[in-house]
């Protein structure tokens, strides 16, 4: 993780270096690509779409992070965002304000976060497994709701919300930083994060120690749930529709994003920052092969290698560290 | 890990309880749509249902093994597209079935055996490594069939999907016979003992002799050829080969094994397991599509079901565990 | 290994630079959505839309979702083809609703839209090119029940509930069947435009009734794999109807598997929507709305449907009935 001020030397600049994720290399190396290939790719218009388009993700896969830090995992997320939507798109429709909206909206992911958080820590179930069966019980509630059809005609003011902007940088995005600014705060600056970062590593001595470990772990999931019950919003204002189950799947880009930025299910290591960047590099990949219109059996291929080329830079570099440690 | 380190003794491969509750669960569904719709229960239906659950089993057949042994693969759904894809073509192009047979066989364990570089030589966590191959292969699978679809096969290939055999579907031989191999595998050979050795605790596993890289290539190695005999039976059944016959057979596989009682973080569960898991879960969609209920509900009852086995292995396990 | 890993992802930028298209071409851009890579419906509207370009001299863009069907791939590739500025858009909704606001968007800042395939909301398109789900499923339908003698037990294996193609064409079966008083619909049952659910479903279906006469499918895919569950079951007087024309299911009704097939031909749609589209960017009157008339194909007058697309020709908008 990063360290207090030290002069850059030679040493320090390698080590520095090291701090850094992998998927940062591969992310500047895309967009130098992507650039040559299609000069628009860096301009205001493009930017503000990846912008939006990370944002949701960014939503997803930063609570994401807090999961895995504890050697966990939240499959519903996926599915829970889609169920919020519908929620929130039928509350609007008949009539209620948006404030009760949301406040639904986050009690449904309370009672989701609870039940995945009481199963995974108090009954000690594999979170894998309690994830999946409640990503089945939300994507199946949203479509029995809606049998399946999309919600639409609710009010024209969350859609504006989605498109305005302040300064020019998109509203979204904005939502996405102040939520990464926060849960920074959380994380890295009160002991609720410390406990988090031990649990993933050693939950029985966190407990031992006298903390109440099995309540953090449990409020993980609940945070995770909520929050991402409330970002459905942000759904809604780019469809203007509530779909059930758009969102499925991104569970797992999620995840991809969070290992990609250096997270790792074993140790409790890695950070919210390397998150942004795999989010980031996420986005930029599936933008650029739509700049460059890439053969679309080709794109599937790369997000494949992606995946792949970002975790052996990081392999590499972890060998490298560790002989200059030596 | 929560729970405190499992002992060194290999964990007997099937615990007896959970099976009975699994079995009653299908009794009491079984009981319950033979109430309900008297078509059911008739000799027909029931190997039908069996057949559909064998092609289920089939996929999750190898994830049983490489979950037992502490691992995940999630490319087993791509990797069964791309062999289907590669092996209906071989066959059109030589018109002989074995090449199809080959290529499959060959290329689903290609596919493992990379999984398992990736995870061992460059020590690529098994969720994103198998995540990673996932996309590739898919994205091959697409490259290769340019949106088109194979199909039209002879009738001795077709027949190990449609045909029978002393009047039981041949999919259900094949279920019984890559059951009966891994059952054989995982209890009665010291590599299989190792297996979940590995799975409970692999760092003393590996103080005790055990080489888990070779053991883990072997995993994934079987995990990849049973995704590619899988793609083989299911050409045959549908007659045709298409780029999106593997998508949607990922989730499903997963819940059947951890239906089953394998536990995800390795070390206990069984192939016995798995086959009531695929069971159950075909016995589920079956009874909603009786029932009539909104194929909306299929997840919401899934997902249900797999909360509730889990639920249940807990309480049970709760005297031997804390 | 760093080399390694340098030499692989080099490898991987210069083939996605190189299978990119000219990303800022001159000439007119045609920018082609269609929803998966998956079912060979698009294959021919694909190949009708480049076909088509080819022959007015512009280049096409094709932009399909990496995973099929999937919504937020699409809102993002509409999102991101505005950045590239094409002359002119074909597009086809994976979700109607979802779709929408990016695509008025769009429109708004100047870029022609033209709606293809099936219909995609309430937005000021050029036009829209397609066929008329509901009359294709009634027709093709009343073609079973005529073969029936106007009595008989059928099922419905329906499409994606939700979607438009799906929902109309169940209308369709639904009006027919009120004019047969005598045919029974013992079941109707989404099998989502796929085989192996379609399968599944039939397998399921010949378990609970006893005696089947006709099976109405809302695609292709799914009476395939239909049929593949009636044979083996054995019963093969059942007779299935479908919806689209795809080279496999025009070999069926040519075999005699598949009774009759309603024509939703990709092809053409593609065709006629590129040649509107370009025709209106350059400057000439194009109707605001085009539907292609869909045959019933037995085995009576099939061969037209076996033909390969790169041999086929394509028709013009002229051949249409204009409205």
């Amino acid at each position: 993780m990063s360290d207090q001020a030290l002069p850059i030397t030679p040493a320090t600049a390698r080590g520095l270096l090291a701090g850094i994720p992998g998927v940062a290399f591969i992310l500047l190396a895309m967009i130098v690509v992507f650039q040559i290939g299609n000069p628009r790719f860096l301009s205001a218009v493009n930017l503000a779409n990846i912008g939006l388009q990370a944002s949701l993700l960014m939503m997803l896969a930063l609570p994401m992070t807090l999961v895995i830090l504890t050697s966990g995992l939240d499959l519903s997320v996926g599915a829970l965002i889609g169920l919020a939507a519908v929620i929130i798109a039928a509350l609007l429709v008949a009539g209620l304000s948006i404030f009760t909206a949301l406040a639904v909206a986050a009690g449904a992911g309370l009672v989701v976060g609870l039940l995945n958080g009481f199963m995974i820590s108090t009954f000690g179930l594999p979170a894998f497994v309690v994830t999946l069966g409640t990503m089945g019980l939300c994507e199946g509630l949203a479509l029995a709701l809606t049998n399946g059809e999309p919600i639409g005609g609710f009010t024209p003011a969350v859609e504006a919300f989605y498109r305005s902007a302040v300064l020019g940088v998109p509203t979204p995005v904005l939502v996405a930083v102040a939520f990464y600014a926060l849960l920074s705060l959380v994380l890295y600056r009160t002991r609720f994060g410390i406990y988090i970062i031990a649990i993933g590593g050693n939950k029985d001595a966190v407990h031992l120690s006298g903390v109440r470990a099995d309540l953090v772990h449990m409020a993980v999931y609940v945070v995770c749930s909520v929050s991402v019950a409330l970002s459905a919003v942000l759904l809604l204002g780019r469809a203007n529709s509530a779909h059930p189950t758009v969102a499925i799947g991104m569970e797992f880009e999620a995840i991809a994003a969070v290992v990609l930025g250096g997270t790792s299910f074993e140790k409790g290591q890695g950070g919210l920052f390397g998150t942004v960047l795999g989010v980031l590099a996420i986005t930029v990949l599936r933008n650029g092969l739509n700049l460059l219109s890439v053969d679309p059996s080709l794109q599937v291929v790369c997000v494949g290698l992606l995946l792949i080329a970002a975790l052996l830079i990081d392999r590499n570099r972890k060998r490298v560290v560790t002989r200059i440690a030596e | 890990m929560t729970t405190t380190q499992a002992s060194l003794l290999p964990a007997p491969p099937t615990v007896p309880i959970p099976m009975l509750v699994r079995l009653a669960m299908i009794v009491v569904i079984c009981l319950a749509l033979s109430f309900t719709s008297p078509a059911f229960a008739t000799i027909d239906n029931g190997l039908n249902l069996l057949r559909q659950a064998s092609l289920l089993f089939l996929v999750a057949s190898g994830l049983t093994l490489v979950i037992i042994g502490g691992g995940l693969d999630l490319s087993i759904g791509a990797n069964l597209t791309l062999c289907a894809c590669l092996s209906a073509s071989a066959i059109k192009y030589t018109g002989q079935p074995m090449a199809g047979v080959a290529v499959s066989l060959v290329g689903g364990t290609l596919v493992g055996l990379t999984n398992g570089l990736l995870i061992n030589r460059l020590k690529i966590p098994p969720f994103l490594a198998t995540f990673g191959m996932l996309w590739v292969a898919q994205g091959i699978a697409y490259w290769f069939m340019a949106g088109q679809v194979i199909y039209g096969f002879s009738p001795a290939f077709r027949f190990f999907g449609s045909g029978f055999w002393l009047g039981v579907p041949v999919p259900i031989w094949v279920m019984l016979a890559v059951g009966a191999g891994c059952l054989a595998f995982l209890t009665r050979t010291t590599v299989g003992r190792e297996i979940y050795i590995m799975g409970a605790n692999e760092a003393a596993a590996s103080l005790s002799g055990i080489p888990i890289a070779r053991r883990r290539m072997l995993l994934y190695a079987l995990s990849g050829f049973a995704a590619g005999l899988s793609a083989l039976i299911y050409v045959a059944r549908l007659n045709a080969a298409e780029p999106g016959i593997g998508e949607p057979l990922l989730l499903p596989a997963i819940a059947a094994v951890l239906v089953g009682g394998t536990s995800l973080f390795g070390g206990s569960g069984s192939i016995l397991g798995t086959l009531l898991g695929a069971i159950i879960l075909t016995l589920i969609v079956a009874a909603l599509n009786l029932l009539n209920v909104g194929s909306a509900w299929h997840p919401f009852v899934t997902g249900a079901i797999v909360l509730l086995a889990m639920l249940g292995d807990a309480f049970a396990a709760r005297g031997t565990r804390r | 290994m760093p080399k390694l890993l340098i030499v692989t992802f080099a490898v991987a930028a210069l083939a996605c630079l190189g299978s990119s298209r000219s990303a800022l071409a001159d000439g007119e851009v045609v920018a082609a959505f269609t929803k998966n890579q998956v079912d060979p419906h698009f294959e021919g509207v694909r190949a009708g839309v480049e076909q088509m370009a080819k022959k007015m001299n512009a280049t096409v863009r094709q932009y399909v979702p990496t995973k099929p069907n999937n919504i937020t791939e699409g809102m993002s590739q509409l999102e991101d083809v505005g950045v590239t500025r094409p002359g002119v858009i074909l597009f086809m909704p994976i979700d109607p609703k979802a779709q929408l606001p990016t695509i008025k968007r769009l429109i708004e800042a100047g870029t022609p839209i033209v709606n293809y395939n099936d219909k995609a909301g309430d937005a000021p398109y050029i036009s829209f090119v397609g066929e008329d789900d509901y009359k294709l499923a009634y027709d093709v339908a009343k073609t079973l029940f005529e073969h029936l003698g106007g009595k008989g037990n059928v099922v419905i294996l329906e499409g994606v509930k939700g979607s438009n193609t799906g929902d109309e064409r169940k209308r369709g079966f639904d009006a027919a069947l009120k004019e047969y008083p005598n045919i029974k619909l013992l079941a109707s049952q989404p099998a989502n435009f796929q085989r192996l659910l379609g399968l599944q479903v039939m397998e399921n279906l010949i378990q609970q009734f006893n005696e089947i006469d006709g099976v109405l499918s809302a695609a292709d895919a799914s009476a395939l794999g239909a049929v593949e569950a009636l044979k083996s079951a054995g019963r093969t007087k059942t007779a299935v109807v479908s919806i689209n024309g795809v080279p496999e299911a025009v070999e069926a009704v040519r075999d005699g598997s598949l009774l009759a097939i309603a024509e939703f031909n990709g092809f053409k749609i593609g065709c006629v929507a590129t040649e509107i589209g370009l025709r209106a960017i350059r400057g000439e009157k194009t109707p605001k709305r085009l539907m292609i008339p869909g045959a019933i194909i037995t085995k009576a007058n099939f061969a037209e449907w076996l033909v390969p697309y790169d041999q086929r020709t394509c028709p013009t908008a002229e051949s249409y009935p204009a409205e």
